[in-house]
């Protein structure tokens, strides 16, 4: 990312590299910086997964459920989170009988690999962003899509049958979302005119209206509702979450394309997927929510953004615990003959509007 | 849904033929005639099973094949087809077809019922008898490799079985599809599976998502249970093992199967006392057996350990609070003996009745929340309607009972239709529904539920006024059961998954020579492939979960 778009001012390996005097290595100090930079972004999420995984999922869904879930160790169960680290990581490695082996290995890696990758051009807040590029959203988009190779990778190599569903499941599932979410998350990016992460959240920072004195900002959840709705529900399905966890679906085929993955795999998956959530939080925190936007100095920008995230992740969790899940036609029905539908019947209509407005 | 209405007073127009009246129908089919406690006997040619079983089916009305019992005897083997009436099962009717002691060949009655496949597959298994005429006669609860047949008289008990890893070790890898049709795919569900409730293994071919074809396979799980009873006595040793038939909290269910079929023959009246004590017990039971059943079948659908399951097991768990209270168990009851029950209701009684007061109280307002968040869910009737369906017609020929025949519209309850402890006397219907599909079955369910509080709760009131002096909790039973040689008897009470019944003959000494239990799951489940073919693989799942079958009384 250091290539081809030139460091913006402001963003985070610049910051790095001015505190550090990192300036005066040329190219060099460019690439520390940039590394540090990630380095510090994927390790504010990794912590977030730390406490979302093993911790919070299930304090939420037990709170759903009428359970009390961990409590034992340490405050709160905290401690959890390290005892299963541990566990986790100790457990043995199981590779199945007649694994295609680079592939089997390598889909493990893809899936955190994609999401952490989509977090680079995310505005975090507090001058946390580590590249802003003029393709941003594009840029957002591709990166989670990657995870799907990993998962038909996973799927085909694992020499399972209910690996192989799994994986068809989650490759059918992202096409048939991933149309929907990008054709409205283009709605978005009509009113703003760019692609550009920063600059989308910049748009949202106007007054939409004034009710009773206080500003209720420009967020294009409140501008088009309509979109916010569908971007949603097509991110639900494309990080694969209830009603939508078609290929993963524990009583039907297993555990999908990750059936045959235990240990350190297990956790690279896992980790892979909550960071996806994460990634989807963030992307529509940006597109619909003001990104870190939120009462109070701006140096609470990355407060802002965390909860957001976190809110799309309790939502998750929500549906998890309350929501049945659709069957595997309905559910590619819904995508091609619904989603799909709606999300264009908004993009021409939020352009018409646009159009019009703009004329005016 | 245009299926066809289940007559409302059926019982009463049922025609009822007297034992002579059937001899003549049958004619020259009948060469011997036997009396059993619940129903007359017509000894048959082993040749004219079909014959005798349609003409009983087409012009007798007898259309419900309960159970085949198959046995050995000193000079000839027996199977013995007990049959009856789904609108009145009052009308009963045994075909007793013996073998031939050397080659024990019998006509399969598949032809006509198509429930008598795995029950004479149990007893080519268990027993010995070849059934011809039979469209798959292989092993069903034993391993095809096993050695003898287990419960015929020359089985070396000692003998070691050798079940070689070689041939087990992967039963499953066989593909047997794939050369001549490459557009299917042979996949294993089960046996360790997260939806097959137990170990269950359904060989399943798929086409894309697409169920083309489902085997069930069982016997995982076969503990000899009918060898075990026929090892211990009436009086004691036999009450025991009901409970582990279906271990999902049916545990007085089951002990009711033994205690009615065991007091008929020996002919013991229980006190009216014990039999309300009985009857709310009973309910309860089924209260927390369809609460699980319910809430499997949510996690089946919805797919984690979500907040319906998690409601259900906290309700399920009031009602095993008070059957713990009751019995002092909370899995293996042991409650029933033989004309009455171990002991009456804890001390002190006013404290029981408020539990369970309180539980019935609060049970509404459960069940309005199970509506909320299932049965009105729109996703959830967008699976289940008109998935897994099951034609009436086809429930009954497959011997479906319980809350899967009454979600066909089948309207057969024993409770009802063959009254025994203190049902008759109170006020309670049978829930019936049309759709015959996964979503009828969970609704059936649901509002069993509901009739069983109402059940219980006449009880409680009958049991808070007994006058204290006529609490008598057992009748008075001889140590030592020794019922008649050749006392032979098949009865049945309405379990939490149906039609449980026990056929039991006597030898004159204090065991039984032949104990054989006729579980409702392991017809019930027969019924799968039915339901299944041609739906999609969670359609599968959801039909085998509002089955609700439980793999210790399939595989017993």
């Amino acid at each position: 990312m250091t290539g081809a778009v030139p460091l913006q001012q402001g963003m985070l390996p610049d910051t790095i590299a001015n505190l550090l005097g990192l300036d005066a290595f040329g190219i060099a100090g460019d690439v520390v910086a940039a590394l540090l930079g990630a380095f510090l972004i994927a390790n504010f999420l990794l912590i977030n997964t730390a406490f979302a995984g093993p911790w919070a999922k299930r304090k939420i869904t037990a709170a759903f459920t009428d359970r009390i879930a961990v409590n034992r160790i340490g405050p709160f169960g905290l401690f959890v989170i390290v005892a299963d680290a541990v566990r986790l990581l100790s457990k043995e490695l199981i590779v199945p009988e007649g694994a295609d082996r680079p592939a089997w290995d390598l889909g493990p890696l893809l899936i955190p690999f994609s999401a952490l990758l989509g977090f680079a051009v995310i505005p975090m807040g507090s001058g946390l962003q580590l590249a802003d590029p003029e393709t941003g959203l594009a840029f957002a988009f591709a990166a989670s899509s990657i995870a799907s190779l990993g998962l038909i990778m996973m799927g085909y190599a694992s020499n399972n049958k209910y690996s192989l569903l799994g994986g068809l499941r989650a490759v059918a599932s992202n096409i048939a979302y991933e149309i929907p979410l990008i054709v409205t998350g283009v709605s978005v990016v009509l009113f703003t005119g760019t692609l550009q992460m920063s600059e989308i959240v910049a748009a949202q920072e106007a007054t939409f209206v004034s009710i009773a004195g206080i500003a209720i900002p420009q967020w294009f959840a409140f501008v088009n509702p309509f979109a916010f709705a569908l971007f949603v529900v097509a991110n639900v399905a494309e990080v694969g979450r209830n009603p939508f966890d078609i290929p993963e679906a524990p009583t039907e085929i297993v555990a999908g394309y990750q059936t045959e993955y235990s240990s350190v795999y297990f956790v690279l998956i896992y980790l892979g997927e909550f960071i996806h959530i994460f990634l989807g939080g963030a992307i529509a925190a940006t597109l619909f929510l003001g990104g870190p936007a939120g009462p109070g100095p701006a140096a609470l920008g990355i407060v802002w953004f965390t909860a957001k995230i976190w809110a799309f992740f309790l939502l998750t969790q929500w549906l998890r615990s309350a929501v049945p899940r659709l069957r595997v036609d309905q559910f590619i029905e819904i995508g091609w003959k619904g989603m799909l539908v709606l999300s264009f019947a908004n993009l021409v209509l939020t352009a018409v509007i646009v159009g019009v407005l703009t004329t005016l | 849904m245009s299926l066809e209405e289940p007559e409302p007073d059926a019982p009463a127009t049922v025609e009822e033929q007297s034992a002579d009246e059937l001899a003549e129908l049958l004619g020259d089919h009948v060469i011997g005639r036997e009396e059993h406690l619940n129903a007359p006997g017509y000894v048959v040619r082993p040749d004219e099973v079909q014959a005798v079983l349609s003409t009983l089916k087409e012009d007798a009305g007898y259309d419900h094949l309960s159970c085949v019992t198959a046995q050995e005897y000193e000079d000839r083997y027996e199977s013995i087809y007990h049959l009856k009436k789904y609108d009145d099962p009052t009308q009963e009717v045994s075909v007793v077809v013996p073998a031939d002691r050397e080659n024990p060949v019998s006509q399969s009655g598949e032809a006509v019922f198509r429930t008598a496949d795995w029950h004479e597959r149990e007893a080519y298994d268990l027993v010995g008898i070849e059934y011809d005429d039979h469209p798959d006669l292989r092993r069903i609860l034993l391993p095809e490799t096993w050695q003898g047949h287990p419960l015929a008289e020359d089985y070396e008990q000692d003998r070691p079985q050798v079940v070689p890893l070689r041939e087990h070790a992967n039963p499953l890898q066989e593909d047997h599809r794939s050369e001549q049709d490459t557009d299917t795919m042979y996949l294993n569900i089960g046996p360790h599976h997260p939806a097959t409730h137990g170990v269950l293994h359904l060989k399943t071919v798929l086409d894309g998502e697409q169920v083309a074809d489902v085997e069930s396979d069982i016997g995982y799980l076969h503990r000899c249970e009918e060898q075990i009873c026929q090892n211990g006595t009436y009086r004691h040793q036999i009450m025991p093992y009901p409970d582990r038939w279906d271990y999902i909290s049916a545990g007085l269910l089951n002990e009711w199967a033994y205690a009615r079929a065991a007091e008929d023959m020996a002919d013991i009246d229980v006190p009216e006392y014990a039999q309300v004590i009985r009857t709310m017990g009973a309910e309860l039971c089924r209260i927390a057996a369809h609460m699980l059943a319910v809430g499997t079948f949510a996690l089946d659908v919805y797919g984690d350990f979500t907040a319906i399951f998690m409601y259900a097991i906290r309700d399920r768990e009031k009602a095993q609070n008070i059957l713990e209270d009751l019995t002092g168990q909370r899995l293996m009851f042991n409650y029933f003996r033989l004309g009455g029950v171990v002991w009456d209701l804890p001390e002190p009684r006013e404290e029981f009745f408020e539990k369970t007061r309180d539980f019935l109280e609060d049970l509404p307002e459960a069940l309005e929340e199970y509506h909320d968040l299932i049965s009105s869910n729109e996703i959830l009737q967008m699976r289940t309607i008109d998935t897994g369906v099951l034609p009436p017609e086809v429930a009954k020929s497959y011997g479906a009972t319980g809350p899967v025949a009454r979600g066909s519209g089948v309207d057969y309850d024993l409770r009802r239709d063959d009254p025994y402890g203190y049902y008759d006397e109170l006020d309670w219907d049978v829930v019936t529904e049309d759709g015959c599909d996964n979503y009828s079955r969970l609704l059936v369910r649901l509002r069993e539920v509901e009739e069983s509080a109402k059940i219980i709760e006449q009880c409680i009131d009958l049991l808070e006024d007994w006058p204290e002096e006529d609490r008598t909790i057992q009748a008075n039973v001889p140590r030592t059961l020794k019922p008649d040689d050749d006392t032979e008897i098949y009865r049945a009470v309405e379990g939490a998954k149906g039609e449980l019944g026990i056929y039991m003959r006597s030898d004159g000494t204090d065991k039984p020579a032949r104990f054989k239990i006729r579980s409702p799951c392991f017809s019930n489940l027969q019924t799968l492939p039915e339901m299944a073919e041609g739906e999609y693989v969670p359609d599968l799942i959801a039909a085998l979960g509002s089955l609700d079958i439980v793999l210790g009384e399939v595989d017993r």
